[in-house]
């Protein structure tokens, strides 16, 4: 186990969190969210973050048996020999 | 497996007259399944079923050899089963065939001896609608010839009173079983739990983000039984957050689709993931949406470079697995979709993908590992019922 080279990446990834989050909280103040009648854009098919749920399930296979990294995307999908 | 909630159908209807052209319904029918939409913001069961066909033809090669070719069809189908509860449920099957590395880039089939494998996968998942509320449980098997992975999930997903903002939570696990063909993993077993905590906030009319956290945790057998000398780790870690943002662009009907994972795991790699798309309706039902992905990652901890065995000690962990390089990698793709007339929609989607360990950023990719390359044509067509 690597525990000095593990704790780095993950303090940066805790540093890159915080960050996004204090970005987000400034964005707070200025962004308007819809009103009920102002929902048809977001309701798209387009506008949704996985259109299409059994291309997702290829798209993700296919990357995670040819890179390292895996998962992300949602839990409970279980694993394979692809990897 | 994606927290997936096929809610918005409903949703959208009432609320379409807004910004509904002849174009965008005709998009939405085509590049995507009406009642398969995970719901960003909406906790109300989809009103219609949906299935869908696909028939995947991936190969995959470096310079000088061809690697593997894989068939794979797979079938997915959206049920309600009541006012307040749907049901999922997928299966796929892959043939598999060609030759794969042993160690950097030295071929397994190279002696002529190819390798073949099928693969099975299922999952099946139901959801349970509340006020601003949905609950899921799923469950998942894949089986191939030396492996079979078992796996269960959890999901909530809470909605604000304005539905402007959903949090989501969820829990899963596998439990996994390999025996090596060869011998060399017999009734190993691996372990996993993965948690995930998230948050979707629509920001405008037109816009929406959405940023996940994922934890997993697994313990047990991560060697590959077909590498030689592979010694990995027996548990591993993997944090991962992803970030996702939609925006509408009104002026051309199209739509901006971006996303941004970091990912880090106890084996020592970082990784980071963009990707973009844009989706462009147009005329007679027709749609194109072209994307771009760069993936770059550092490489495992006990990755050696070559020669093959250079680095190699009995009882350290090792591997010469490019997979746990350092590279970079690209991938461009378009999916063009045409709405037909029922409730019918076909896609097409064709990708190309390329890794080069001089693409990586943020350090030095991993010397002496040839390119890979893939391409992978995915064909749908899909029903509403």
């Amino acid at each position: 186990m690597p525990p000095a080279r593990a704790v780095l990446p993950l303090r940066r990834a805790c540093g890159a969190i915080v960050g996004a989050l204090a970005l987000a909280a400034a964005g707070c103040a200025s962004f308007q969210p819809p009103q009920p009648w102002e929902k048809g854009t977001l309701a798209r098919p387009e506008m949704q973050f996985d259109p299409d749920p059994l291309e997702a399930r290829i798209q993700q296979h296919i990357y995670t048996s040819k890179e390292a990294a895996t998962g992300g995307y949602g839990v409970g999908g279980g694993g394979c020999g692809c990897n | 497996m994606a927290a997936i909630d096929p809610a918005a159908r409903r949703k959208a209807a009432p609320a379409a007259p807004a910004t509904g052209t002849r174009s965008s319904a005709l998009l939405a029918a085509a590049l995507a399944l009406p009642g398969a939409i995970p719901a960003a913001l909406a906790q109300t069961a989809p009103d219609a079923g949906v299935f869908e066909l696909k028939y995947l033809d991936y190969r995959d090669w470096q310079p000088g050899a061809d690697r593997m070719t894989v068939k794979s069809p797979s079938f997915y189908v959206l049920k309600p089963l009541s006012d307040t509860l749907a049901l999922e449920a997928a299966l796929v099957y892959d043939s598999m065939s060609g030759a794969s590395p042993l160690y950097f880039n030295t071929l397994s089939g190279a002696s002529g001896q190819g390798v073949t494998d099928y693969r099975t996968a299922g999952d099946v998942k139901v959801t349970r609608y509340f006020d601003g509320a949905a609950v899921s449980a799923g469950g998942a098997v894949s089986s191939e010839r030396d492996y079979l992975s078992r796996a269960f999930s959890l999901d909530a997903r809470v909605s604000t009173a304005d539905r402007n903002r959903t949090y989501a939570f969820g829990f899963g696990g596998s439990a996994d079983v390999i025996n090596s063909v060869n011998g060399v993993a017999e009734n190993q077993h691996r372990n996993t739990l993965e948690f995930m905590v998230g948050v979707t906030q629509a920001l405008s009319a037109d816009a929406i983000v959405q940023s996940n956290l994922t934890w997993s945790y697994g313990h047990g057998y991560y060697s590959d039984p077909y590498k030689p000398l592979d010694t990995r780790p027996d548990e591993r870690r993997i944090f991962a957050w992803l970030t996702r943002y939609n925006r509408h662009l009104p002026d051309t009907d199209a739509t901006l689709r971006l996303s941004y994972r970091f990912l880090h795991d106890s084996f020592g790699s970082t990784s980071n993931t963009l990707e973009a798309a844009w989706l462009q309706p147009l005329p007679a039902g027709w749609s194109a949406a072209p994307s771009i992905r760069y993936y770059t990652q550092s490489a495992a901890s006990f990755y050696q470079n070559p020669p093959f065995p250079a680095g190699y000690s009995p009882g350290q962990f090792y591997t010469a697995d490019t997979r746990l390089a350092a590279f970079g990698a690209f991938t461009v793709g378009v999916t063009l979709a045409k709405a037909l007339p029922d409730g019918w929609s076909a896609n097409l989607r064709l990708d190309f993908y390329r890794q080069r360990s001089d693409w990586r950023v943020g350090g030095d990719g991993s010397p002496d590992i040839e390119p890979f390359s893939a391409r992978w044509i995915l064909l749908g067509i899909a029903k509403t019922f």
